[in-house]
């Protein structure tokens, strides 16, 4: 059986301050499996760990604990200028690949697929006037229907923000509370008090007319 | 066989990629558009086209033959014409002078005879012909620093089909115009149209869904879709934009 597209096993980041006695100062634990093509909505706060997250998934933030699994292989084991081969971040409308380069990479291995099999969009910018979205959203299905994961982070400022993530998303991860907790589907997500009460009322509200009755 | 082919472009600066893998494939006279956000890699996918920038990975290949690598003047010699969005005149020169400059014969005999050469029949014609297709013929003596923005626009072009072309790359053709000026040039290029293979980036979006027969929008260094305007048009989301109010 082929290996799962993407495995966080017991991945655990903490970051601290002060030198002799360490205190974190942030942590976020995922421990999840997404085994086939997706496209998976990511949500949570500002400063919940999303980036963080993505980071670890595409191998330029190595965790403090556990392993990070693209189409089977440790990402973080990977040569750098490989990585991309396995996943892809997109920043907005780039892609930076920065790797803190700890270990040479003569003594990493190489990528075993040529073209990445994950890609993650952090926050992309959606404009309604100019009509991108639709061919952005079509690009999503596109690389699904290839058979890689799609994992797009939308930070939802506007109603047609939440249209966006309820139309093209399968399920969702919410990243609350130094956790990453799984959504299988737009109306359990809305049900979520972490989501509600990061969406505010009237988001809220919306939403719910989004997820229709339940 | 398609004229242009581009397979794979793949474009790194640094820790940056710019285009991750770009195909298109653009058959003989047809006119395709390149639109996409600021940054999203189209006008390094002109550099590369036109032999500015050698891509990472990826091959480009012209009528068949892989020109991957060449210099911008040799990929120029196979054919390919480009215009800039920075316009590349020659300020005291006449509008005739600045094509007699581009025919490839002139250039043969080598710009010292620029004098001599100007005023020689053979390469006056052949730059008159140019101009008229342009609609300069009546401005063929005036300097190219006197003229209007939108005729500036109209002897770049001029100055582009002076190389005989078989590829028209255009970058932003339309940038600075009014529209007025927008106008005068969709009606050059639908008279161009045909005659030779288009390549144009352009933010005009409503010039661009009038004009090409199809559309390659680009994104995250990809093409995230591909179609006629016709077809582009059909997208729930484009309907709602600005864009689908030129259906």
């Amino acid at each position: 059986m082929a290996a799962p597209l993407l495995a966080l096993d017991r991945v655990r980041k903490v970051y601290t301050r002060g030198r002799i006695v360490r205190r974190p100062t942030f942590t976020l634990e995922a421990d999840l499996v997404i085994d086939a093509p997706a496209i998976i909505g990511v949500v949570g706060p500002n400063g919940a760990g999303k980036t963080t997250l993505f980071e670890m998934m595409t191998g330029s933030n190595v965790p403090s604990a556990g392993h990070v699994y693209v189409a089977g292989t440790d990402i973080h084991r990977v040569k750098y200028r490989e990585r991309d081969r396995l996943a892809i971040h997109y920043h907005q409308s780039y892609q930076v690949r920065r790797f803190r380069k700890l270990v040479p990479s003569a003594f990493l291995q190489a990528s075993p697929t040529a073209a990445p099999m994950v890609h993650l969009f952090d926050e992309p910018q959606f404009n309604l006037q100019d009509g991108y979205i639709g061919f952005m959203l079509d690009f999503f299905r596109k690389l699904r229907a290839e058979g890689r994961l799609v994992v797009l982070c939308l930070h939802p400022t506007a109603s047609w923000h939440l249209e966006i993530l309820a139309e093209i998303s399968e399920q969702f991860l919410l990243v609350a509370d130094g956790g990453v907790t799984r959504q299988p589907d737009f109306r359990t997500l809305v049900k979520e008090p972490r989501f509600r009460n990061y969406l505010g009322p009237e988001m809220t509200r919306h939403a719910e007319s989004l997820a229709g009755p339940a | 066989m398609a004229l242009i082919e581009a397979a794979g472009i793949h474009v790194r600066f640094g820790d940056r990629v710019v285009l991750e893998s770009i195909d298109l494939a653009v058959p003989e006279g047809e006119f395709h558009g390149l639109m996409g956000p600021n940054g999203a890699g189209k006008t390094t996918f002109f550099n590369v086209l036109t032999g500015r920038v050698k891509p990472s990975r990826g091959s480009i290949r012209l009528d068949g033959r892989d020109v991957t690598g060449l210099s911008s003047h040799r990929i120029a010699a196979h054919g390919v014409a480009r215009s800039f969005q920075i316009m590349t005149l020659f300020d005291e020169f006449s509008a005739r002078e600045n094509v007699t400059v581009g025919l490839p014969a002139f250039r043969a005999r080598g710009f010292d005879m620029r004098h001599a050469a100007a005023n020689d029949s053979g390469f006056a014609r052949s730059a008159m012909e140019i101009l008229a297709t342009v609609g300069l013929a009546d401005k063929a003596d005036i300097r190219a620093r006197d003229l209007s923005y939108g005729d500036r626009r109209a002897l770049e072009i001029a100055v582009a089909l002076a190389q005989g072309p078989r590829v028209l790359c255009l970058d932003e053709p339309t940038s600075g115009l009014g529209s007025d000026g927008v106008q005068r040039l969709a009606a050059l290029v639908g008279r161009l149209k045909g005659k030779l293979t288009i390549v144009a980036i352009e933010h005009d979006m409503e010039f661009l869904f009038a004009l090409a027969d199809r559309i390659s929008v680009i994104h995250w260094g990809q093409v995230v879709a591909r179609g006629t305007p016709h077809e582009l048009q059909q997208n729930e989301w484009v309907k709602r934009s600005n864009l689908g109010r030129f259906a």
